[in-house]
């Protein structure tokens, strides 16, 4: 195939994957429509049951589990005295995956179920079609009811960008260091008082951040656990005292609830039983005409099952009822039953309920029409195998035909088939879009599998490895098991490829005795650098455990964060910048030979500001690794500005990359790629975690002994061996900082270095290049080696006219275009055969959210656009 | 790993000649019949491996031992001396093959080439295995039971042909071998050993995914496979 030709069928693969990605994206996270507009009371025979509450106390306690309320090891004592004399009535609400914050406040407010869209908006929160501001909620019925109500809210500032404009006095924080246990929360207790003496609101709340941020920081259990209880127990004993003695607060409810549950190791994301857990009570001195109290503290019936199980949604329409407003519009929560008791008059028990139901029968027609929504005595057929559409039409028609004393039991019925047909994630795919995009991957698999394998490179055991690489992944992405600990894969294919390597060098350097041409000069034994390498691999295996099943157990960087080791992690740190201001000297050195304290001086002028950098984000971020610093030196690091501390790095950083890119002599740009590299690792250094500095020594060690091995192979056998060295150590690199393909596996820590307000442009890049550190390295240094497969000055002539030349770029590019472009339509089938499977939300939907991450992000953008920048400038 | 051996690229020609099929009669009955009869007592033992691997793998370690010394002696032409011509070995075969009574150098041979594999060849399996992620915190004694095993099925045979010779050591390191059932089972261990990991992350909950079960099992397969490929393909040189 002429070089040409190959250029323009990857150029043409690589168009479409984005195309394959985004159309497939269309088909499995679906826009969501909502019905738009605000919910009216629909004009029935009977009125609307009065309210039996005017105002609301809305206190969210960030990951506030089952047990840490209800269990026996609790500090809300008060709150369990509430219990048990019957002013609190408690539940279990469960939480839909994704149990991250914003979505569950989405549900909390409007009632529905958020689509998977919401997780990347969560992370994209400014963006405006994640605001509720145009969609239904309880807070856009309070404030418009009877006329304008005012809110108030104080708290996680997640409330502020979901209902932009909607309080008439806010105080918002942003959780931005999770070491940080009490600004948060005081940044609310503070308000407390003052808004409970006013009387101009008639929704109050709060979000408390300071729980959910000793969870990830030392667990469930952690020491502060329990005195983070007792501060947000005397939260609602201040409330609760409040509505006892002020009058205009005789007729509110006080609701106190988690957002989400956390698992063992304090995380949440996921859908373990601890995630899904939050706990929820409604506090109010007139809930005792209900209730005479309940045994408290308790065992959970199972895991974190505790009281009565309800859905998240149902806070929604419960709160319709005892306010009186409409249910929202797009609500898909069911009055929880215990309340109706507030009403003596049965028939406005019914009505309660049947307005409920009304309102779940608008959303259910729109998906599953039938006559029976407008007519309930129409003719349909409700006997043998029915849809589940069909199922709720005749559910539906029966509610119309029971007798008055079974209208309730019909109603629940009917309500709760529609909420669990509806919340279901069956519904919504788009067949069409699926395939298509499917079609598109495949395609652009198909065109680079030509492209790459036509060149006689690929027709080698380096081909069937690619081959064999490709298929095996493609196989895994069918088994839950394995995407979730995908990890394993890598280091596993990723050794063997080592000593693929190892024995292939062997070969090549074993002198062979058959052969009658005149002796070479010995070459160096591969043992060392084979060794060294697999030794370094199991090293970077082990330093931090990921996935799902041991996230968390002792690895090297659980030991080097034991405070005991906090020095040695610390020195392990400063080791890994002063080993890259070293690589940055040496080889501004050998390029531009300078005097060689300016070489120092350059590579140190970024270097101590990052390393300063560093310290100062610890002092505040981790501030238990450096107290061995003594507290008046955390203080002073914690109280360096951060914001123009990190500019200035990225600054430095960027104009000795101008600098050294415009003085590079013509045509031996090579030679300025190890200044760009150590430039690299400092950007990288930057969004990386604290934990994973040293890895870069390691890697910068790999990839000493990786060159050594290859070294016998040239030209495009080289290539290709590079290009699948790039794929296996970059996703090894990828899972021992730490990453996964769970949701929560995602780092935010380094989101916002140097951005002051919120800029979703640069938040995104900043969180790429901080969660894909290790593969951009490898994807820059394997480029590189590439660079180096001719050789330099005559070396490189005399491979000229050996006729090894040429090619090199356009079969690296295919190998990991092939590699992308197979894994990716290897996703979408599993996703799109799976898509009823258990596991779909859970492990399905994240993993293609970071199948969409790697090809758009590090595919076209790192590997492909980058890789061809950093080739020009080494040509050039 | 490919294997295949008619992928284009010029294959090295082997300085070595493949081993020579074992003479018709006892010899092939007993190299025929011996994969079986080991993997049905590696299969009877496997309750006992799952439920307590260390001990239970030390307890069949003499058993696979005496059955490989067993095998070497019986089917096996002895160590070429550190020769390297390419028609000694089988010279070296017919020469012994006439005379009855070389049973004891043969035996010794096989001694030493049972002491060499348990004691280096396990320490350099048990390193290797902890560098391709095996536990080196934890499950000490099992992976260098593991690697016991390893040794025996791999290396016995090995050394027991091909002595202690540098020169042929690097080729089979660099698989520059060319196939025989000896050097086929010893690739078959290798490969075994590794496609062995893959069940153990699924997430089945059951028993025989702790470590090493699967590890050793893919151990005595890979070597029965290997084995027997190396018959099949015998001569040929692997290329990588
Ligand atoms: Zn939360
Ligand atoms: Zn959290």
């Amino acid at each position: 195939m002429h070089p040409q030709t190959r250029t323009i069928l990857l150029t043409l693969a690589n168009l479409l994957i984005p195309a394959g990605i985004l159309v497939f994206a269309a088909g499995f996270f679906p826009y969501k429509p909502f019905l738009p507009g605000l919910a009216t009371h629909h004009a029935l025979a009977a009125p609307v049951p009065a309210p039996r509450f005017d105002r609301v106390v809305f206190m969210v306690v960030d990951a506030l589990r089952a047990d840490f309320v209800f269990g026996n090891a609790s500090g809300f004592a008060y709150t369990q005295r509430l219990i048990r004399d019957g002013s609190a009535l408690p539940f279990t609400a469960h939480a839909a995956s994704p149990t991250i914050t914003m979505p569950r406040v989405k549900a909390l407010t409007t009632g529905s179920i958020p689509s998977f869209l919401d997780v990347i908006l969560n992370f994209a929160e400014s963006d405006t079609s994640s605001s509720l501001a145009h969609q239904d909620s309880w807070l856009a019925q309070l404030k418009a009811h009877n006329g304008g109500g005012r809110l108030v809210m104080y708290g996680d500032d997640t409330w502020l960008k979901l209902f932009p404009g909607l309080f008439a006095r806010a105080d918002g924080t942003s959780s931005f260091f999770v070491s940080d246990f009490t600004e948060v929360d005081f940044n609310v207790t503070r308000h407390v008082k003052r808004e409970l003496r006013n009387d101009d609101w008639n929704a109050f709340i709060m979000h408390y951040l300071g729980l959910d941020h000793i969870g990830h920081k030392t667990g469930p259990h952690g020491p502060h656990m329990i005195p983070k209880q007792a501060e947000m127990d005397g939260i609602v004993q201040q409330v609760h005292e409040a509505m006892l003695k002020e009058p205009h607060l005789e007729n509110a409810l006080f609701v106190l609830c988690g957002d989400h549950g956390m698992n063992d190791g304090g995380n949440h994301g996921g859908s373990a039983p601890g995630e899904t857990s939050p706990a929820l009570v409604f506090i109010s001195p007139k809930l005792k005409e209900i209730s005479t109290g309940r045994e408290c503290p308790t065992a959970p019936k199972e895991d974190f099952d505790f009281y009565a199980k309800i859905e998240q949604s149902d806070v929604v329409p419960t709160l319709a009822a005892l306010l009186g407003f409409p249910t929202p519009l797009n609500n898909l929560g069911i009055l929880i039953p215990d309340f109706l008791a507030l009403w003596p008059d049965a028939v406005d028990r019914t009505q309660l309920l049947l307005r409920n139901a009304l309102q779940l029968s608008n959303i259910v027609k729109a998906a599953h029409p039938s006559p029976v929504y407008a007519n309930p005595k129409a003719e349909i057929a409700c006997a043998g195998d029915l849809s589940s559409g069909q199922e709720l039409a005749c559910l539906w028609k029966s509610t119309h035909s029971a007798p008055p004393s079974s209208a309730l039991e019909a109603l629940y019925k009917f309500s709760r088939a529609a909420q669990s047909t509806m919340s279901s994630a069956a519904s919504n795919y788009s067949i069409t879009l699926l395939i298509s995009g499917i079609a598109l991957s495949a395609l652009a698999l198909g065109i680079s599998v030509c492209a790459t394998f036509s060149h006689k490179a690929l027709l080698t055991p380096d081909g069937v490895v690619l081959a064999l690489l490709s298929v095996l992944y493609a196989v895994m992405m069918f088994a839950s098991s394995y995407v979730e600990e995908e990890q394993h894969f890598w280091y596993w294919s990723t050794g063997a490829y080592i000593a693929y390597l190892g024995v292939q060098n062997l070969r090549s350097t074993t002198p062979s005795k058959s052969s009658k041409s005149p002796s070479k000069p010995p070459r160096p034994s591969p043992l060392l650098p084979l060794l060294t390498l697999l030794a370094l691999h199991r090293l970077v295996t082990r330093w931090t455990q990921t996935g799902v099943k041991h996230t968390g157990s002792p690895s090297i960087t659980t030991f080097l964060t034991h405070p005991a080791q906090a020095p040695l992690l610390s020195a392990c740190i400063v080791y890994t910048y002063i080993d890259t201001a070293r690589a940055l000297s040496t080889s501004l050195l050998t390029t531009f030979n300078p005097p060689p304290f300016a070489a120092w001086l350059s590579a140190l002028a970024p270097t101590v500001p990052a390393l300063l950098f560093r310290a100062a984000f610890t002092a505040n971020d981790a501030p238990e690794l450096l107290a061995w610093l003594g507290p008046g030196a955390v203080e002073m690091l914690a109280g360096l500005p951060l914001v123009p501390l990190a500019r200035g790095v990225f600054a430095l950083l960027a104009a000795q990359a101008l600098v050294v890119l415009l003085r590079r002599r013509r045509g031996r740009g090579a030679e300025i790629l190890p200044v760009l590299r150590a430039l690299l690792t400092l950007l990288l250094l930057m969004q990386t975690r604290a934990t994973n500095a040293p890895l870069f020594v390691l890697f910068r060690l790999s990839f000493t002994s990786l060159s050594a091995l290859l070294s016998p192979a040239r030209g495009a056998r080289r290539a290709v061996k590079l290009g699948i060295a790039g794929l296996v150590l970059g996703r090894t690199a990828w899972f021992a900082m730490g990453s996964s393909n769970a949701i929560s596996g995602v780092d935010l820590s380094s989101a916002y270095n140097g951005v002051s307000g919120y800029n979703v442009l640069a938040v995104g890049v900043l969180v790429f290049v901080g969660n894909w550190a290790g593969p951009i390295w490898w994807a820059f240094v394997c480029v590189e080696g590439l660079l180096e497969s001719g050789g330099r000055g005559w070396v490189r002539r005399e491979w000229e006219a050996l006729g090894e030349e040429g090619g090199e770029l356009g079969v690296y590019m295919g190998v990991l275009t092939v590699f992308t472009a197979g894994g990716l339509a290897a996703v979408q089938v599993a996703c799109t055969v799976l898509r009823q499977h258990l596991f779909i939300w859970t492990v399905f939907s994240p993993k293609y959210l970071y199948a969409m991450a790697w090809g758009l992000g590090f595919h076209l953008l790192v590997g492909v656009l980058g890789g061809l920048g950093v080739w020009r400038v080494g040509r050039g | 790993m490919p294997s295949s051996p008619s992928a284009p690229t010029p294959p090295a020609p082997s300085d070595f000649s493949p081993l020579p099929l074992p003479q018709p009669g006892l010899a092939r009955l007993v190299s025929i019949a011996y994969p079986p009869l080991l993997l049905s007592a590696y299969a009877a033992s496997f309750s006992s491996i799952i439920a307590a691997p260390a001990p239970a793998l030390l307890t069949l370690l003499p058993l696979t031992a005496a059955l490989q010394v067993f095998y070497a002696v019986l089917c096996l032409p002895l160590s070429a001396q550190n020769s390297n011509s390419k028609a000694q070995p089988a010279k070296a075969v017919q020469r012994k093959k006439s005379r009855h009574g070389d049973w004891i150098p043969r035996l010794s041979t096989a001694l030493i080439a049972l002491i060499i594999s348990l004691s280096l060849g396990t320490a350099v399996l048990a390193i290797t295995l902890v560098l391709f992620g095996a536990p080196i915190t934890t499950h000490i004694p099992e992976t260098l039971a593991c690697a016991a095993h390893m040794a025996l099925l791999a290396g016995v045979p090995l050394v027991y042909v091909h002595g202690v010779d540098a020169e042929r050591w690097r080729a089979v390191a660099a698989l520059l071998m060319p196939m025989d059932e000896v050097y086929g089972a010893a690739v078959g261990v290798l490969l075994g050993v590794w496609i062995g990991a893959i069940p153990i992350p699924l997430d089945w909950d059951r028993e025989w995914q702790k470590w090493p079960c699967t590890i050793v099992t893919g151990a005595y397969l890979g070597w029965a496979a290997g084995k027997a490929l190396g018959v099949g393909l015998r001569g040929k040189v692997v290329v990588v």
